[in-house]
């Protein structure tokens, strides 16, 4: 076996931190679009509005039913043939796009759970000494349903950090296809992706950090 | 973030606005990127024989060049969707891609080479993939090359994204196909455990590929004339010596 080649390996990391942001930001973008399209299709699934509580079930099954890397492509090459003047969607923006309705299908469904999850005796309770729907909401399920969603939600976005790695394509050079590229010039694949792993992987051990401290702060009320 | 947000607004409110945008860009070109040494990337500078022969073709019909690299199998997407108008990518002409595009006159002339790990005495030529496992990589040329081959039933052929000459120095595939000339390169630069076996079997042409509609012809037309300047002025031949040490420009 050949020695690892430490020094191409230092060598590459800051050229691959230039394109960590662009990671970071697709994943981030995504999250927020995700988030508030899964928090509306949670709503309408819960309180069950007609036809659009029908519409969000078609939506959520297609999105969950099929593999990101299909969507990716039907969004930013089948689309355009349909119609020619969305072309102008460049990469970046239909892989926010398909990160978005990927994941906000998912993350719909386990908001869903966790807002049923809260005890309906509660609900009554809630809705007996006067509170209206939206005290009721605001007040004692939302804050209940954070604390049974968030472990869940910040999977998905772990997973969404992961999944930008495929965007490389449609074109768009984030740190996964610097990293290719890079490993095609040098032939040096081992060196050039463990240090990609690595990115990934720190960036991924910070948010869990995160993850636990939130967890704690939403469990104050439960610990004794 | 705010910028990126601000250029997904944009783009949004493009759509509506898109048939005004005008035509006088720059020269947009496909790549992977990820072709040693046609095109790759060294220390985030885009490189290789392809960047080279562009960059010219760009000068000599006074355009500038912009490069978009996106993985091998997304080029014809994007070239489809008009969001580039070629592809720099060695790209070989077929029948089929000819119904679909009009292609440049074509630059480099070159075989399908068998390649083995270095000590494999049971491949030694085309012949010899009977019962093996080939790669080649996913939307390649080298596959329907290999399909056509009058035992190609027994020939079980694995495709790749990237990396399969790694693949094939471990020992994972008895074999992959690629053109002669990038394949000699890998051998001779490269690190990995790998030899040419037998001579090339097939001859390809490898040109840019462009819409099939009036403006791809007009711009094939200019590649074309600036390519033929290129060629009798001997900057063609120079850069491929500078790549290969050959001239592979010529048949």
């Amino acid at each position: 076996m050949d020695v690892l080649n430490v020094e191409y390996m230092l060598g590459l990391v800051p050229v691959l931190l230039r394109y960590l942001p662009l990671t970071l930001q697709l994943a981030g973008i995504g999250m927020v679009f995700a988030l508030i399209l899964a928090c509306l299709f949670a709503v309408v699934r819960v309180l069950r509005i007609p036809v659009l509580n029908q519409l969000t079930i078609v939506f959520i099954s297609f999105f969950r039913g099929t593999p990101l890397l299909v969507q990716l492509f039907l969004f930013y090459y089948g689309l355009p043939q349909l119609f020619s003047a969305l072309t102008v969607i460049d990469g970046i923006t239909a892989t926010i796009m398909g990160l978005t309705m990927h994941f906000a299908a998912y993350m719909a469904e386990s908001i869903r759970a966790a807002i049923v999850g809260v005890d309906r005796s509660q609900t009554e309770a809630a809705l007996s000494i006067g509170m209206t729907n939206g005290q009721l909401m605001r007040r004692i399920v939302l804050p209940q349903a954070t604390r049974v969603a968030l472990p869940t939600l910040m999977n998905y976005f772990i997973d969404m950090i992961k999944a930008t790695s495929l965007a490389f394509t449609l074109g768009v050079t984030e740190l996964m296809g610097a990293t290719q590229k890079e490993a095609a010039g040098s032939f040096l694949y081992f060196e050039a992706f463990i240090v990609a792993a690595i990115m990934y992987w720190i960036v991924v051990e910070i948010l869990s950090k995160l993850q636990n401290y939130l967890e704690i702060r939403l469990n104050k009320a439960y610990s004794r | 973030m705010k910028a990126l947000l601000s250029k997904i607004l944009l783009t949004i409110s493009l759509v509506a606005s898109m048939p005004l945008l005008a035509q006088d860009n720059p020269l947009r070109v496909g790549m992977s990127g990820s072709y040693f040494p046609f095109t790759f990337v060294e220390q985030d500078e885009l490189k290789g024989f392809e960047v080279d022969v562009m960059n010219a073709i760009g000068e000599e019909m006074g355009r500038e060049v912009q490069y978009e690299t996106a993985n091998f199998s997304g080029l014809f997407g994007m070239l489809q969707s008009g969001r580039i108008d070629t592809v720099a990518n060695q790209i070989t002409i077929t029948e089929e891609r000819q119904k679909a595009y009009v292609f440049s006159d074509p630059y480099v002339y070159d075989g399908a080479q068998v390649v083995t790990k270095k000590g494999n005495t049971q491949v030694q030529s085309v012949e010899d993939l009977k019962g093996k496992t080939v790669a080649v990589n996913l939307g390649s040329n080298f596959e329907d090359l290999l399909q056509e081959l009058p035992y190609a039933d027994q020939i079980n052929i694995k495709t790749y994204e990237s990396n399969l000459e790694r693949d094939t120095a471990l020992g994972r595939v008895d074999a992959f196909v690629m053109d002669r000339v990038s394949a000699s390169q890998i051998i001779k630069e490269k690190p990995l455990p790998l030899e040419l076996a037998g001579p090339t079997f097939s001859q390809i042409k490898n040109a840019y590929p462009f819409h099939d509609n009036e403006a791809g012809r007009e711009l094939r037309d200019e590649v074309n004339q600036a390519m033929a300047t290129l060629r009798e002025n001997g900057t063609l031949a120079s850069i491929s010596e500078k790549w290969f040490g050959t001239d592979i420009t010529q048949p």
